[in-house]
């Protein structure tokens, strides 16, 4: 899952980012809503973490413009206004979520999850396709009931397969939700993590659509 | 401690007082004055009633006590100074008087004497002294009662009256005592008289400045409160990927990390209570003459190890022995914030001068740097508190220039921020010029 985040405060932003990659999200760090603006306008994100006090460009300026532009990238709300009519001018400005600083980072992780599942449509917490079940929160995978140890990136890249099975996925689409900007980018990374997720799922799980990318059938 | 009610009711009370005795006394001696006046006119028409009488000597028959008090004594002598007529036998009878009105004395009684001399005849009319003085001082006493009775009913009226008029006063003192001490909102008192609205506009104004102390302050603490939630979450997120790191390598990392949050968090409650401390309104003027030159060596000896630690060349410019009138450790607070701002912003390997001098009788502090400086329209925004330029990557309170400004404003110097010569940025404090 690939992340924008948007805050101007150094220490701050290094340690959400770092937090976030150690749970499995790629993370793009912007200090001012110019160049969150921007970001938004050339890259695909699946959610911004956005601080409202920003250099520039306001956090709410910043999400006025993004609302008005139709864009239904979830947002959730970073900042240390806790008012309650900060909150709701917050969320009625078209925010999904409103996280006041100080907070921790595993809940943070989990209102990421618990967004982009309302996003992609489900209630469940956990993704079941077939016998493959996922876990978002704890990370774990299992098949038939048995537990499965998948490596991070493995488990992000089932995670964005699963999310809508039937649609398919680009190579570059899916290294743009493995990796945050600065990470790099080895050559058929996403050849060798779908190769080690059919080994442990079974092979005809995802389906390589030739000359476009990867999918998996819808159930 | 000096009273109104009481300077009122002497400066009214005694001028009662004084002028009703006064009044009373000067109409007692007037009314007797005035009745001398008027039994002499009696004994003067009593003597011309008796000018055409004729008298015949005839023993008269002895008079009763009560006559004897009263009685006019009427003597007539003839051309040869005989005695042709007395009115009466009295023990003693004045004598034959000058003409006119003269007093006279016999053994046992003064008198009033008119005498008058008509064809060929003395007539003379006495009256006792003694009846005159009481009649005289009876009449006095009737017209200068009143007068006398008047002075306590005019003492009761100045006393109700000034009562009355400082009432308001009263009434107003007892308004603000019953204030509670967050009650700021004007005075306005029912039926104020206009001698009290200056001392009312004069609350009411101090009352309004308070308020506008009291909000900035809540205003500040409201922000610095807000301001330390993001020290404090980098602490919590920082402490929290120590607990997540796997390795010793990454755990160190992660304390480090911590370590320079938890250094930040201090700062910015140092900054803090140093703005709290220079918030005050009472604006210390005057104060000790400050030798800004020994101050800006102080200043840059203490950030000496800093600047050599990032490879920065810190040093003063030029110098020169400036004396100013303000408050010693103000100014140290403020040229340290100067200083401490240049070096955070420098990068490595640059250069800070800190120049004391005066241009053209102006003594002036600068502090500058050949950084990044500071886009022109965020040079306004700066001094602003917690404002942080934009993608310096330096973390600071933002409460260093408004608490520089916060000194400068209290010592009524200016601060003007320029570009340098050859890039980076001058911040220049002119103090106002010594009248």
């Amino acid at each position: 899952m690939r992340i924008l985040l948007v805050e101007d405060d150094p220490m701050i932003g290094a340690s959400v980012r770092e937090g976030l990659r150690q749970d499995g999200f790629a993370v793009d760090w912007v200090q001012d809503g110019v160049a969150a603006d921007t970001a938004l306008a050339a890259e695909t994100y699946d959610l911004v973490l956005l601080d409202l006090g920003l250099p520039r460009l306001s956090g709410s300026t910043l999400l006025e413009r993004l609302r008005a532009r139709k864009s239904d990238i979830p947002v959730i709300i970073l900042t240390a206004r806790d008012t309650v009519d900060d909150r709701i001018a917050g969320l009625d400005s078209g925010a999904d979520d409103y996280v006041v600083k100080p907070f921790d980072l595993d809940e943070l992780a989990a209102r990421i999850r618990a967004v982009a599942r309302r996003r992609a449509g489900r209630a469940a917490p956990r993704i079941c396709y077939r016998d493959v079940e996922l876990d978002p929160a704890g990370h774990s995978a299992s098949l038939c009931g048995d537990p499965v140890s998948l490596a991070p990136r493995e488990f992000a890249l089932l995670m964005a397969l699963l999310e809508r099975p039937g649609s398919v996925l680009s190579r570059a689409q899916l290294e743009e939700r493995l990796y945050g900007w600065g990470e790099e980018v080895e050559s058929n990374t996403i050849e060798v993590y779908v190769h080690g997720l059919r080994r442990k799922l079974g092979t005809d799980l995802i389906r390589n659509v030739r000359g476009v990318g990867y999918m998996v059938p819808k159930a | 401690m000096s009273s109104i009610r009481r300077q009122l009711l002497i400066g009214l009370l005694v001028p009662v007082f004084a002028g009703g005795i006064a009044a009373a006394a000067w109409t007692y001696v007037a009314a007797r004055d005035e009745a001398g006046v008027l039994f002499d006119y009696h004994l003067e028409q009593i003597a011309w009633s008796m000018r055409d009488r004729s008298f015949q000597r005839r023993p008269i028959p002895p008079h009763s006590a009560a006559e004897l008090e009263n009685d006019f004594v009427i003597q007539i002598w003839d051309r040869g100074g005989v005695e042709i007529y007395l009115s009466r036998s009295h023990a003693q009878v004045p004598g034959l008087s000058p003409p006119g009105f003269s007093n006279q004395r016999t053994p046992d009684a003064a008198w009033r004497v008119f005498s008058a001399q008509v064809r060929g005849r003395v007539i003379q009319v006495a009256q006792p002294q003694r009846v005159r003085q009481r009649l005289a001082a009876d009449l006095a006493l009737r017209a200068s009662v009143p007068i006398a009775l008047l002075i306590p009913l005019l003492a009761a009226i100045v006393w109700i009256v000034v009562g009355r008029g400082l009432a308001p006063l009263t009434a107003l003192a007892r308004a603000v005592g019953k204030r509670h001490s967050t009650a700021l909102e004007s005075l306005e008192p029912k039926d104020m008289p206009i001698e009290l609205a200056p001392l009312v506009g004069e609350l009411n104004s101090l009352l309004a400045r308070l308020g506008a102390t009291l909000e900035t302050q809540r205003r500040f603490v409201a922000d610095a409160a807000h301001e330390l939630r993001t020290p404090l979450a980098a602490l919590q997120l920082q402490a929290q990927l120590v607990e997540r790191a796997a390795d010793d390598s990454s755990r160190a990392a992660a304390l480090a990390e911590l370590r320079r949050g938890v250094e930040r968090a201090t700062r910015v409650v140092e900054q803090l209570l140093t703005l709290a401390r220079q918030v005050p309104e009472a604006r210390t003027a005057g104060g000790t003459p400050v030798d800004l030159e020994s101050l800006a060596q102080a200043v840059v000896a203490e950030f000496a190890a800093l600047a050599a630690e990032k490879g920065i060349d810190l040093g003063i410019g030029r110098a020169a022995s400036v004396l100013v009138p303000g408050d010693r450790d103000a100014l140290h607070v403020l040229l340290a914030n100067l200083v401490d701002n240049a070096v955070r912003h420098v990068p490595p390997a640059g250069v800070v001068d800190v120049d004391v001098g005066r241009d053209q009788g102006v003594a002036f502090v600068a502090v500058s740097d050949n950084g990044p400086g500071i886009p022109g329209d965020e040079r306004q925004r700066v001094f602003e508190r917690f404002y942080r330029v934009a993608g310096s990557g330096v973390v600071g309170s933002g409460l260093g220039l408004s608490i520089v400004r916060e000194i400068a404003d209290r010592h009524g110097a200016a601060i003007a921020l320029e570009d340098r010569s050859g890039g980076g940025l001058v911040v220049r404090v002119t103090f106002p010029r010594r009248t």
